[in-house]
């Protein structure tokens, strides 16, 4: 297992993908911070680690888990397929190491690699809230990372949904394509449209509130979005700030407290990584390997 | 017995690629492994390791069963990878490394120890005069160093086996040469020498023992030589002849064409090599050359099928 990790590993990062991927998340956050700080400047008030945490949330988490996600499908997607058009896999598996030892190293070492690339975005966004005005405190490093990290379980589940599409499609190219259309469609316009419905049936409601709007889109991403992970991460860090709409005047939960209140949504992050996983897996022990 | 193979049937969906093919190797034997293209040799070899999921037979290699009724048993495989080395074909090795970087990695696989592992890489990169560029990435190398690099990595174990899957195609003549005599050496000190190819001037000169596999099935097995020799004498001996002056063959029931003004092909039913001697000098000239023809292996591939 450790040898099929490291060999992962170190590919991983000596290819392009993953440093261009950084590059575009670093120059990403720079204007956002920008922006945020010269909203806070306008705006006069005095910031709070926790309303420095809202806004936090409110525009970076979609960012990043935006890119994060394009690396992990790509990484996923081609992660069998590819070694097999390449031959590597068949070099690599006629050393005495067993199949499930190898893609668990693989898997392992693709997982790390993201890990690698939030750390710098949690790395990034603590730089970036001490830039705003806020202080460094344990509990502020202790959230961006714990926010991170179920950022990290996210996008750990695209890995192994591009796992089980790269034992499907043998092509790597055409694996890469119906991943991002997947990411597209199921990612992108499905949720949409599920959010274009909780809009609906609000204003169909008799009581139009936002806090309506709110407890209906959250019904129905639990429901109907189960498998989009970044979805599960809104729902989840709504329940972060008490005020959605406005972050600087909104009280502060912590991350801690939110996924404890959304363990159903919690839960839909982990266990379709261990499905996809075991059928992965599963597929990969029983593969020809041509 | 290094490798044995027994009723081995693979179906990759409605393509039968192989049709219950046994195969035996001796220790100690350089064994070609002859087809045409889509017999059937790398779905064999993939199959040996445990690559590829054939439906039937039994494989036993290195003296332990790893397949049988439909399943490998992967401890088997472990155990036997350890003794075995597997050259794939078509393959390129991880671009981003260097020769140094693959076989220190291969030997990771098997657990050498560092120091042993660079003394090996280091032997292994000068044995296939990859030394010079040892440091060099791989993906800029040509199709020789490449092949040469996947032959050295096949060999970091030491191995008791090694099965090449077409170790030579897309090499030129003197690359060819060069590996012949890499095989050769191999094979003195002691390692068997399992390979496949679809051209049968690869096989001459270094295999003791040809099998030729057509359509999923061995159909010959034997010395290179006798299985030459089967040939010639169920398709007849071509005969090229070059005299001193012309001859005439009026006559003498051999069917002669004449290729110049004194050279000859003659086609007969079996070895007229002796027979010409004395016809040529009965005439009053002088045999300047006289060659079999060798059959190409199309033509002994259909003969067999026939
Ligand atoms: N992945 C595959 N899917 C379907 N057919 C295959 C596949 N791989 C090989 N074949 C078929 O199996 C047969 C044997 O192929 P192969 O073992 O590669 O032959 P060889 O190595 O002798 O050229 C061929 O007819 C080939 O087309
Ligand atoms: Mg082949």
């Amino acid at each position: 297992m450790i040898w099929g990790f490291r060999l992962e590993f170190k590919q991983n990062l000596r290819t392009k993908k993953f440093w261009v991927i950084i590059g575009l998340m670093g120059i990403l956050y720079i204007p956002s911070f920008y922006l945020m700080k010269s909203f806070l400047l306008q705006s006069g008030e005095k910031i709070t680690n926790e309303a420095a945490m809202n806004m936090l949330i409110s525009s970076i988490t979609g960012m990043t888990s935006f890119f994060v996600a394009i690396l992990a499908l790509l990484i996923g997607a081609t992660a069998i397929n590819s070694e097999i058009e390449k031959g590597t896999l068949r070099i690599a598996m006629s050393k005495p190491i067993k199949r499930l030892h190898y893609i668990a190293g693989k898997f392992l070492a693709h997982s790390l690699v993201l890990l690698i690339a939030l750390l710098f975005s949690t790395v990034v966004s603590i730089l970036g809230v001490l830039y705003i005005g806020g202080s460094l405190t344990g509990r502020l490093v202790g959230d961006v990372l714990l926010l991170n990290m179920l950022l990290l379980l996210a996008m750990i589940q695209l890995v192994a949904l591009g796992y089980l599409i790269s034992t499907f499609i043998k092509s790597a190219t055409t694996a890469l394509g119906f991943a991002l259309a997947v990411m597209f469609i199921v990612f992108m316009i499905v949720p949409s449209m599920v959010g274009f419905l909780a809009i609906k049936d609000t204003i169909n409601s008799q009581n139009t509130s936002m806090e309506e709007l709110q407890q209906i889109q959250k019904y129905y991403t639990t429901k109907y979005l189960f498998y989009d992970p970044i979805s599960q991460i809104k729902v989840i860090t709504q329940d972060v700030s008490t005020n959605v709409q406005n972050p600087l005047k909104a009280g502060y939960r912590g991350i801690a407290y939110a996924i404890k209140h959304n363990m159903v949504n919690f839960a839909h992050i982990l266990w379709l990584t261990v499905l996809y996983l075991a059928v992965g897996f599963y597929r990969f022990l029983r593969m020809d390997l041509r | 017995m290094v490798l044995k193979i027994e009723g081995l049937v693979k179906n990759y969906g409605d393509v039968k690629a192989l049709d219950g093919l046994d195969l035996e190797v001796k220790q100690g034997q350089v064994y070609g492994f002859l087809g045409p293209n889509g017999a059937g040799k790398s779905t064999t070899i993939l199959s040996t390791l445990g690559l590829i999921y054939p439906q039937h037979g039994r494989i036993e290699l290195v003296g332990l069963e790893v397949f049988r009724d439909g399943k490998y048993s992967e401890d088997s495989l472990v155990e036997v990878k350890r003794k075995v080395g597997y050259m794939p074909e078509h393959a390129t090795l991880w671009d981003f490394l260097t020769p140094m970087q693959t076989l220190d990695i291969i030997g990771e696989a098997f657990g050498i120890p560092g120091r042993e592992r660079r003394k090996r890489a280091e032997e292994l990169l000068k044995l296939l005069n990859l030394w010079e560029v040892r440091d060099k990435k791989v993906g800029k190398f040509s199709k020789g160093m490449r092949q040469r690099l996947l032959l050295a990595q096949s060999l970091v174990n030491d191995p008791e086996l090694l099965i090449l899957d077409e170790p030579m195609t897309g090499l030129d003549p003197s690359g060819i040469a060069e590996f012949k005599d890499i095989i050769k050496d191999l094979n003195r000190e002691g390692k068997t020498v399992f390979f496949s190819s679809h051209i049968l001037a690869h096989v001459e000169e270094i295999c003791d023992t040809v099998g030729i596999i057509v359509k999923g099935r061995l159909i010959a097995e034997d010395r290179l030589e006798t299985i030459k020799r089967e040939f010639l004498r169920k398709a007849g001996y071509i005969i090229i002849l070059e005299t001193n002056k012309p001859i005439s063959f009026e006559g003498t029931g051999w069917k002669a064409t004449p290729l110049g003004e004194k050279k000859y092909r003659i086609a007969a039913p079996d070895d007229i090599r002796e027979e010409l001697h004395d016809f040529v000098a009965s005439q009053g000239a002088k045999i300047l050359t006289m060659q079999v023809k060798e059959p190409s292996l199309e033509e002994i591939f259909l003969k067999i099928v026939e």
